[in-house]
């Protein structure tokens, strides 16, 4: 069934497309009016990107199955590819370096399109099972993706840190790496209050705050490891490329989270996020 | 602020070894020191969540808990001895894991006790002189009669005076802040206390209620069939699945009574995400099923037994002992033991809808099986865990510990007086954008005065 707020999130990733083409186009002209209009088109696109989620909502109680769209692998990728383009907005006095809004940008286009182009992604709306009816789901998957939001964040600017080209357009390693702390102020809390509110959810879904099922387990671990950078950081005085190092691990441990728990291992949490 | 030795304490015993005097009580006191300064190291901190982190991915590999011809049929011989030597098929619970955490908790104890309760004794502030200062990032000179403009200024956003003389001033932004970290590592003490708590006291179990069933007792888990009274009894009043016209499901709803000394105290609907708290139990919708229910007429009376259930009467034993939904073909069964005129035992099937095998003759009794209903059963999940609401607290003081640490902008203002000027300079650690927001409001509250 082909709804609005499929044709609005196809417009969506479309616009995702030019923000990058946009970016092109600056590094070859260095113009700073360019610059300047891809924050707009950026802005644009949230709203649009916003409306079609909302869409989707209104869709929902249209089927009579009403509920918020943070139930499913389709939604939840379509939300995580806000969060980011969310996470840019939030930071956009920091970000005035368009290398970072683009590889920012193509990762909410990744997941934006993953999300609409795989076949192995149902896009239908689902009616809630028994289990995700509750206002934790909300809460709990707010917060998780806000803090993995800013962790694709950090890791881009991780993996710049690397990147060892003298190009003009590339920020200097201190600006990579107030941004990496930066990103990961957010992340860290807000990975944190996802797992709490994950854990009061379990406590009254499945009658066990903590039950080690291997997606809890796991983000336990990406956890552990982003706590392991802020005192590395804080305590010892690390810097440089061991703490963007810790960061890109970080990062895989997230991913393997969200995705490879879910295809690579089973769990409570295999029906669905 | 950055690199801090993480042992402040042991450089102070080290001063006292200098003495002649060889004091055991010294020496009593270097071992607790260096014991202190071993488990409130962040070396130890940083190998012992490492190590943490790891063994937990090991435990997502492997199967937790899983039956044992599961790992038989995985693994090779060696690695299943290994497997039961360091009970990975259970890491978490495992001795060694459970001594991991027990260290990191020692570990954070230990740490947040030395470094923000002993270090807050002695603390003193100094001025950092004039050439630091006016290397910092915001850092600017007045004219010295301007200070009586300037403090107002400064006191609007940083209300604290945390030093005062005659060489200068220091004042802090938000000085609570600093409350954050230690309160970020006790909420995590009192989440490891709570689920501790939880661990000693707590238990879990599961009772079985067909409509109708009054139950005071249910099921331990992994305790095979030893049960525990709930304290009270519980009646289930109905229980229903609704689904979607999709056919999923759409909620399970077991209604139950809670009855106390013949009297119905209370009524509730349990679903998914709504259990039943009593008395400190709680009970959670977790499974439901089907048991078919055989209704037999045995010598013209009629009986209805489950599965499992006893029969007896004048000395004749029966007990329907396995049901199959369809015999091939035939349409559902239930096979059924009893005792034959001598006392031998004996089983015989029964089959619904095959008149040739609805009826049998079994040691003397006309026994007829007139229909086999589904009964539905729910299952419910009884949980009582007395660390939930230090959980909880644990929980609500690590936010309020992230919040303070991470978003409450701290920082302060130096201001030091020279013959002839004023070097007012700020540095904030974490939050050092909004932090230059608040410093130069500060300098544009002064520009409408000073032409410097
Ligand atoms: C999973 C456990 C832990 C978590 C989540 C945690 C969390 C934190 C956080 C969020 C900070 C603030 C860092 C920042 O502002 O960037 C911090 C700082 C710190 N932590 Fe931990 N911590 C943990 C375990 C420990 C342990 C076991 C120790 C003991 C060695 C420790 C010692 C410290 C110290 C010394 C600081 C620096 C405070 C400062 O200089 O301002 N932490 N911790």
């Amino acid at each position: 069934m082909e709804l609005i707020h499929h044709k609005i999130l196809g417009l969506a990733t479309i616009i995702y497309v030019i923000i990058l083409l946009l970016h092109f186009i600056y590094f070859a002209f260095k113009k700073e009016v360019i610059f300047k209009t891809i924050w707009w088109v950026i802005y644009i696109n949230f709203i649009l990107h916003t409306a079609g989620i909302i869409f989707r909502w209104i869709d929902s109680y249209r089927l009579d199955i009403g509920h918020a769209p943070l139930s499913n692998l389709y939604e939840s990728l379509i939300f995580f590819s806000w969060c980011i383009c969310l996470m840019i907005i939030l930071m956009k006095k920091r970000l005035t370096y368009p290398i970072i809004t683009m590889f920012s940008i193509i990762g909410a286009l990744f997941f934006i399109a993953y999300a609409s182009l795989s076949p192995g992604v149902d896009k239908g709306i689902q009616p809630l099972i028994p289990a995700l009816q509750s206002n934790w789901l909300h809460i709990h998957v707010i917060t998780c993706f806000i803090s993995y939001a800013a962790f694709v964040i950090s890791f881009i600017c991780s993996i710049l840190y690397f990147v060892r080209v003298d190009w003009s357009i590339m920020p200097d390693k201190d600006t990579l790496e107030e941004i990496n702390y930066k990103s990961i102020m957010v992340g860290f809390p807000m990975l944190s209050a996802g797992i709490l509110t994950g854990a009061v959810w379990a406590h009254y879904a499945w009658g066990s705050y903590w039950s080690w099922d291997p997606k809890e387990t796991w983000s336990l671990i990406t956890w552990i490891v982003y706590a392991l950078l802020l005192h590395a950081r804080f305590v010892k005085g690390w810097r440089g490329n061991r703490l963007a190092l810790i960061s890109i691990i970080g990062f895989f441990s997230v991913m393997f989270t969200y995705f490879g728990v879910n295809f690579l291992l089973s769990g409570l949490h295999s029906y669905a996020v | 602020m950055l690199p801090k030795e993480p042992l402040p304490l042991q450089n102070a015993t080290n001063a006292t070894r200098n003495s002649d005097i060889e004091d055991n009580s010294i020496k009593e006191k270097n071992t607790i020191n260096r014991l202190f300064g071993f488990f409130g190291s962040v070396k130890l901190t940083v190998f012992i969540l490492s190590f943490i982190a790891i063994t937990s991915v090991l435990g997502t590999l492997i199967k937790q808990n899983a039956p044992a011809e599961e790992y038989l049929s995985t693994y090779s011989e060696t690695i299943i001895r290994i497997i039961v030597l360091f009970k990975l098929y259970d890491i978490y619970h495992a001795p060694w894991f459970i001594g991991a955490v027990v260290v990191f908790a020692i570990n954070l104890g230990v740490c947040t006790f030395t470094r923000f309760f002993r270090k807050k004794k002695g603390a003193s502030f100094s001025l950092p002189d004039e050439k630091t200062l006016s290397n910092m990032e915001l850092s600017f000179t007045l004219n010295k009669d301007l200070e009586g403009v300037l403090l107002p200024l400064i006191k609007k956003s940083f209300k604290k005076k945390i030093y005062d003389s005659d060489d200068g001033l220091i004042y802090e932004k938000n000085p609570f802040s600093k409350y954050g970290v230690p309160l970020i590592h006790i909420s995590i003490i009192v989440i490891l206390i709570g689920s501790l708590v939880g661990l000693i006291w707590g238990y879990k179990g599961f009772v079985v209620l067909h409509k109708g069933d009054i139950k005071e007792k249910f099921l331990l888990r992994g305790e095979g069939t030893k049960e525990m009274g709930l304290g009270f009894a519980i009646r289930c009043k109905d229980f229903n699945i609704s689904y979607y016209p999709n056919g999923s499901p759409k909620d399970y709803v077991t209604t139950v009574e809670v009855i106390e000394k013949g009297r119905v105290i209370l009524e509730k609907d349990i679903r998914v995400n709504n259990p039943l708290n009593y008395k400190g139990l709680h009970l959670y919708q977790s499974s439901y099923g089907v048991s078919p229910l055989f209704m037999f007429k045995i010598d013209g009376k009629e009986v209805n037994l489950k599965e499992h259930d006893e029969y007896e009467t004048q000395g004749f034993i029966m007990i329907p002992i396995r049901f199959d939904a369809s015999i091939h073909n035939f349409g559902p069964g239930v096979q059924v033991a009893y005792l034959d005129n001598n006392g031998e035992p004996k089983t015989a099937w029964f089959l619904r809808d095959i008149p040739k095998m609805k009826q049998r003759n079994l040691a003397g009794k006309t026994v007829m099986l007139e229909d086999i209903k589904e009964d539905l059963w729910t299952g419910l999940e009884v949980t009582y865990d007395p660390g939930v609401s230090i959980v909880w607290t644990g929980f609500a003081l690590l936010l309020l510990g992230l919040y303070i640490n991470f978003f409450v902008i701290s920082g302060r203002v130096y201001i030091r007086r020279l013959p002839d000027a004023l070097i007012v300079a700020g540095i904030s650690i974490k939050h050092k954008e909004r932090f230059r927001i608040a410093f130069e409001k500060i300098m544009r509250g002064l520009n409408g005065t000073d032409p410097s």
